[in-house]
């Protein structure tokens, strides 16, 4: 493996040497200082990268730092690397010096130029300000009460014009130790009065460190969007919802630091308003509602046509700005022209940390008769944030010629001949029905009918079946028939002992019946007990004479036919009452 | 003779009065036409019209009458009228040919969607009330069938999946029914009979021009959207815009 690898450098510097020998391109050698702190607390470490590269390099010579005031270099902590890559086909190198500083004294200072000598020719970096800090002077328990972690909505004006693009960042922020593995924005934020357009961005955020309120915090842009205010006034930017799942070294709690703590927590921002202005007023051209930079363009599709043919008005709006609101502009065309539907659509494009693109419009007119036709010219604007006014553009006038086709099959004279005559003779004549259908009276019969019958149907169906498998509901719907029955028999029987007989029977068939009883073997005085429930003392008096009487009209020498028929009528008179009893 | 008799044989008598009398206006019509006074025929056909009974033949002369009135746009209203009579189908249908080819002016016309075309069968050759009541039919079928199930006449659960489809096929039929019935009332079929018409986007004077209607353009008239403003109506021109435009010069069939 270690072979491999000085081969490949050998190669390399070998292609480096001799491959580009010939080049006469004066040597393209870049030298670059960089801090990784700006704003730096006072005995904080902080480290400093001087790097140098070029495409051709022969001896490198490591730089020496001068003195740097606020900032003392720990000698030994110096390091160095080299990088090889091939960009395009063309190799090149960067060297890279490392070293570690420790700041000295608070204060405002600047990072000298460094030197850096490359075959024998001097080249040196720019100076970098910097800051160092007193943590003395913090307020106490700033750091204490500054959060681990939370999420800003930053956009990049707090005082736009209406339609004028604004770039919200989503930024996290977290402190040194809280280590944050993922992510997952809530769906569905809301910028009321504003359209919202997420913008295209690097799926891994990058981070960088800042120090916010005294606190260091390192920050992550995480997404970006791109609003448009569509209404002037106070509009407010909702919080945004965050989830994060993070890893944060605890050392009360884990004192031997053995684990790290994992943990999805919900994060909101707060909200944002921002003060949008009105545009101006505009009087000498028609605004199309687009705010940004724009080149607007209008074109017709040919400059001759036939009558009947359909002709194209394009009206491209492009450049960058509020592209998804831009306006058709109106245009005043002649009163012959048949006018279609106009169709849109759009192309949009995302990146960096702008829309661009452009918006189409297509007019679609058609000549109905030959002749010259001038669509004139019009003036439309768009509003230019950076100039604070609106830019008029005069779309030029377009013209074409409509002519007959010479080849449109002409009338025949069959064609043109009216052969209609009128009709002279008997005429069937009828008078318009133009009633609604919900205004007619057999319709709404129509619909309740089936209603009404299937209700019907359905009844009887309950009724049937219950007849059919319930015995007590059976017995007692047919018990009035049956008595009946039985005592039509004793109204027509000379007998009057069969008579009694017959009464007897059917008060006993009825109210066994009725009352679900067992259809034989019950007593006169279990009857009148089951009878005695519905607390009719009447009625209990008239079944117990009945009954007795029944019981003993053997004994009774003064039976007569005409007492049999009023008891017969008594007997109804009781049967209807339990009837209507139970 | 009972009362109940005299009564129907008055009202059939009163009734063919009324017919004989249409007749004989129309024949007087006719006369006035074949005597060259286009101008009277128009006026006494309108007479025959306004008493309430019609027909085709009506409505082919008057249009023949439009015609020699120079009246185009008219003269197609009064052919469309006659075209949906069955006995003067035909001769309209011819008349309309040629009126159509005589406008100086030819709208573009966008074929009507397929459900649309539907909706227009069933108002114009079937009827709103005979779709129902096939509709009810097919549903007092399929309940006729659930009844007899539920009295054991036929077996219940070999018959269901008849039953339903009966009921859910009248019934669709019979809500598809009301749809056309409620298109057929909300949009009219209209002819503009004047020259020109300006069609708005707004019932507004003032308001953007949409597109120029010349005559004999066939429109189709909201009449609900119409209702919103006074003096306006809400039409489709043929080539599928809509717009507002004044209520003159439009007639409606």
């Amino acid at each position: 493996m270690k072979r491999i690898g000085r081969l490949k450098h050998f190669f390399f510097l070998l292609l480096l040497t001799f491959g580009f020998s010939g080049l006469t391109v004066a040597q393209d050698i870049q030298v670059d200082a960089e801090l990784s702190e700006t704003n730096i607390f006072n005995g904080e470490q902080v480290r400093l990268e001087v790097s140098v590269s070029g495409n051709a390099m022969g001896s490198v010579q490591q730089p020496e730092l001068p003195e740097i005031d606020g900032l003392r270099w720990l000698r030994g902590s110096t390091s160095r690397g080299t990088q090889y890559t091939i960009i395009n086909g063309k190799p090149s190198v960067t060297y890279t010096y490392g070293y570690v500083l420790i700041a000295q004294s608070p204060g405002d200072y600047t990072l000298p130029p460094i030197t850096i000598t490359v075959e024998d020719k001097t080249y040196q970096t720019d100076p970098i300000p910097f800051t160092v800090l007193d943590p003395a002077s913090l307020e106490s328990g700033d750091a204490e009460r500054a959060p681990d972690i939370y999420i800003r909505v930053e956009p990049d004006t707090k005082d736009p014009v209406v339609g004028q693009q604004v770039v919200a960042d989503v930024v996290l922020y977290f402190k040194n130790g809280v280590e944050v593995s993922s992510y997952q924005p809530t769906p569905g934020w809301k910028a009321e009065g504003f359209w919202k357009e997420e913008l295209n961005y690097p799926q891994r955020a990058q981070t960088s460190s800042t120090i916010v309120n005294g606190v260091r915090y390192q920050k992550a842009r995480l997404i970006q969007y791109a609003l448009f205010p569509t209404k002037s006034g106070e509009l407010t930017l909702s919080p945004f919802e965050i989830t994060v799942s993070v890893r944060s070294r605890r050392s009360s709690a884990d004192p031997f630091g053995f684990g790290l703590n994992q943990e999805r927590m919900t994060l909101q921002s707060t909200p944002v308003t921002l003060n949008v202005e009105g545009l101006p007023e505009l009087n000498n051209a028609e605004f199309i509602g687009a705010v940004g930079d724009f080149e607007i363009t209008r074109t017709i599709s040919t400059s001759s046509a036939l009558v009947g043919e359909s002709i194209e008005i394009n009206t491209q709006v492009s450049g960058k700005g509020n592209i998804p609101l831009v306006n058709k502009p109106d245009y005043e065309l002649p009163e012959s022209l048949e006018r279609y539907n106009p169709e849109e659509s759009s192309n949009i494009e995302r990146n960096d940390r702008e829309i661009t693109g452009s918006r189409n419009f297509r007019d679609i007119v058609i000549p109905r008769n030959e002749g010259d036709y001038t669509i004139p010219a019009t003036k439309v604007a768009y509003y230019d944030p950076s100039r604070s006014d609106f830019v008029i553009v005069t779309l030029p006038e377009l013209t074409f010629r409509a002519e007959r086709d010479p080849d449109a099959p002409l009338l025949t004279e069959k064609d043109l001949r009216f052969n209609v005559k009128p009709i002279t003779g008997l005429a069937s004549w009828s008078k318009p029905e133009v009633k609604p259908l919900h205004e007619r009276v057999l319709v709404w019969m129509m619909i309740i009918f089936p209603i009404l019958l299937t209700a019907g149907a359905y009844g009887f169906k309950k009724y049937h079946d219950r007849m059919q498998t319930d015995s007590a509901f059976s017995r007692s719907r047919r018990a009035t028939d049956k008595a009946n029955s039985t005592l039509e028999e004793a109204d027509q029987t000379n007998d009057i002992k069969a008579g009694y007989h017959l009464i007897d029977k059917a008060l006993t068939q009825f109210i066994t019946d009725k009352l679900n009883l067992p259809p034989a073997g019950l007593s006169h005085d279990q009857l009148m007990e089951a009878v005695e429930k519905f607390n009719d003392r009447e009625l209990n008096d008239r079944l117990r004479k009945i009954l007795n009487k029944c019981k003993t009209i053997a004994y009774a020498p003064n039976a007569t036919q005409e007492s049999l028929t009023a008891d017969i009528e008594i007997t109804r008179e009781i049967i209807k009452k339990i009837g209507k009893l139970s | 003779m009972n009362i109940r008799s005299l009564i129907v044989s008055i009202g059939i008598l009163i009734l063919s009065q009324n017919v004989w009398a249409q007749q004989g206006s129309f024949d007087q019509a006719n006369t006035l036409l074949e005597n060259g006074s286009p101008m009277e025929a128009m006026s006494a056909y309108r007479n025959v019209e306004s008493s309430g009974s019609v027909s085709g033949a009506l409505y082919l002369n008057m249009g023949i009458t439009a015609m020699q009135l120079d009246s185009l746009g008219l003269s197609k209203f009064y052919f469309l009228k006659a075209k949906e009579y069955s006995t003067t189908q035909q001769q309209a249908t011819e008349a309309l040919g040629y009126v159509n080819s005589q406008f100086s002016r030819q709208s573009a016309i966008l074929p009507k969607l397929p459900w649309d075309r539907a909706i227009d069968w069933i108002n114009n050759q079937l009827s709103a009330f005979g779709l129902f009541l096939i509709g009810f039919l097919l549903t007092l079928s399929g309940l006729s069938l659930l009844y007899l199930g539920w009295l054991d006449k036929v077996p219940l659960s070999k018959t269901f999946s008849t039953q339903l489809t009966l009921i859910i096929i009248g019934s669709s039929l019979a809500l598809l029914a009301f749809y056309a019935d409620y298109v057929n009332q909300r949009y009219d079929e209209a002819v503009l009979i004047s020259s020109s018409q300006r069609v708005l986007e707004s019932p507004d004077e003032n308001s953007a021009l949409v597109s120029i209607a010349y005559e004999g353009y066939d429109l189709t008239v909201d009449q609900w959207e119409s209702e919103q403003a006074e003096e306006w109506v809400y039409v489709r021109l043929g080539n599928g815009q809509y717009g507002w435009t004044k209520p003159a010069g439009i007639k409606t069939l």
